[in-house]
């Protein structure tokens, strides 16, 4: 869409926020289904259910984990701790679809799930760092987040090692809450910049 | 075991507790309630003890008076979320002990906001009547932070026949209702949920009389 076409419109920032409130929504919902289906399909024993022992690999992020002290943290901030988790979960996401391929009668219960989220996790940063960068360019948040963008700042390997010896359970439990805390921040996040246009 | 510490009196330690269920109304708060099993024929005590998710600190309830009886309440203060909640009730008199089996919540998982507030219901033009819902959301929940999204849900019903008919007004907080019968009185109640969670009750109902209209519009016809 080229500049000064009639009728074409660039995105609003309060635009660009629903898309990716809406993308997460989907991700969460995606990984939410998954996390049933696999306790159904592979842990029939419901006791087992829940006992996660290990810490999940994205656990050196710090997360605001109340409403308070999401609302403490700065706009920048708050981006960035977003920007941290989805960052954190490319490779492990990628990692569970190739194991969950293996599990064929698995994977027609639950179809490509698993392959879906491992691109939505891509397209949800990109479309986070294009919000970032619009925040950025109207002033709403300090340039100083533009240096973390690259995605081995964001990922340190020793978490990615981390996250191969979790099992595909783990994963996905640790998963599903990522992405709710993803879809909340972005909430928030948008509620506090753009916030006459109804939270 | 229980049957071996029979006291000659029938007294014997309480049984066992069951956590029945554990609800946050906005997110911010929790509270756990529980069923005292037997009481062995004794005064027996409950206390509440709960781990947070990746530490050994065992905790006692903060507050066994603010929910009313057979609960705890945690604060703001004592409520994190995306953090599993490790909760025991243990019952003790002066026989022994018994401990309700463990559950796990993250409070997340676990919202149940109240009903919606000032549910008011407009009949709209005389002639081609329809009416307009409007509400607001609970008072507690926070929607305005974004910290928590809540969808609707109505139903309405002729106050004369027995089925509801239920409808989904997602975000929105107004439903417009066409094709009404004339003559009749309508109810009409909502409720909320949080995107994973649990619906709210349903709230008290609202009446509306819509105006005999069609038999108006004859009369207009025959003259």
């Amino acid at each position: 869409c080229a500049h000064g076409h009639t009728g074409c419109h660039s995105p609003t920032l309060s635009d660009l926020f629903d898309r990716v409130i809406q993308h997460s929504a989907r991700m969460h919902g995606l990984s939410s289904d998954l996390h049933s289906d696999f306790e159904q399909y592979f842990l029939p024993s419901r006791n087992q259910i829940g006992r996660i022992n290990r810490k999940c690999h994205t656990a050196y992020i710090l997360t605001p984990n109340g409403k308070e002290n999401a609302q403490r943290l700065a706009r920048e901030e708050l981006t960035e701790v977003i920007l941290k988790l989805l960052a954190a979960w490319r490779d492990p996401l990628s990692q569970f679809h190739r194991s969950m391929a293996r599990h064929e009668d698995f994977t027609s219960i639950s179809g490509n799930k698993a392959l879906e989220m491992s691109d939505m996790v891509h397209q949800l940063k990109n479309g986070v760092e294009k919000v970032a960068e619009k925040m950025q360019l109207l002033g709403m948040i300090s340039n100083s987040l533009m240096s973390l963008s690259s995605t081995e700042a964001l990922a340190p390997h020793s978490a990615s090692s981390e996250a191969r010896s979790m099992s595909d359970y783990e994963l996905l439990y640790c998963f599903r809450r990522d992405s709710n805390k993803v879809q909340n921040y972005l909430k928030i996040l948008k509620c506090r910049i753009v916030a006459e246009h109804g939270c | 075991l229980i049957s071996a510490v029979l006291d000659s009196d029938g007294l014997s330690p309480p049984g066992k507790p069951r956590l029945t269920s554990c609800r946050s109304p906005e997110k911010e708060t929790f509270t756990c309630w529980w069923e005292p099993g037997s009481d062995g024929g004794l005064p027996t005590n409950y206390s509440l003890f709960y781990r947070k998710e990746n530490s050994d600190t065992v905790y006692e309830c903060p507050d066994y008076h603010t929910a009313g009886r057979n609960s705890c309440f945690f604060s703001k203060n004592d409520t994190s979320i995306w953090v599993n909640y490790n909760i025991t009730v243990v019952a003790t008199n002066a026989l022994g002990s018994n401990f309700s089996d463990p559950v796990d919540v993250d409070v997340v998982y676990i919202v149940q906001p109240h009903t919606p507030e000032n549910l008011t219901v407009v009949l709209e033009d005389e002639d081609n009547p329809f009416l307009v819902v409007r509400w607001e959301p609970p008072r507690m929940a926070d929607t305005r932070s974004g910290w928590i999204t809540l969808i609707y849900q109505l139903r309405v019903k002729l106050e004369k026949e027995e089925e509801w008919e239920e409808h989904f007004a997602g975000q929105q907080k107004q439903f417009n209702i066409f094709s009404l019968h004339s003559g009749e009185v309508y109810m009409v109640q909502v409720r909320c949920k949080p995107d994973h969670g649990f619906w709210s009750e349903w709230s008290a109902t609202t009446y509306v009389k819509v105006p005999d209209y069609i038999s108006r519009e004859r009369s207009i016809w025959i003259l």
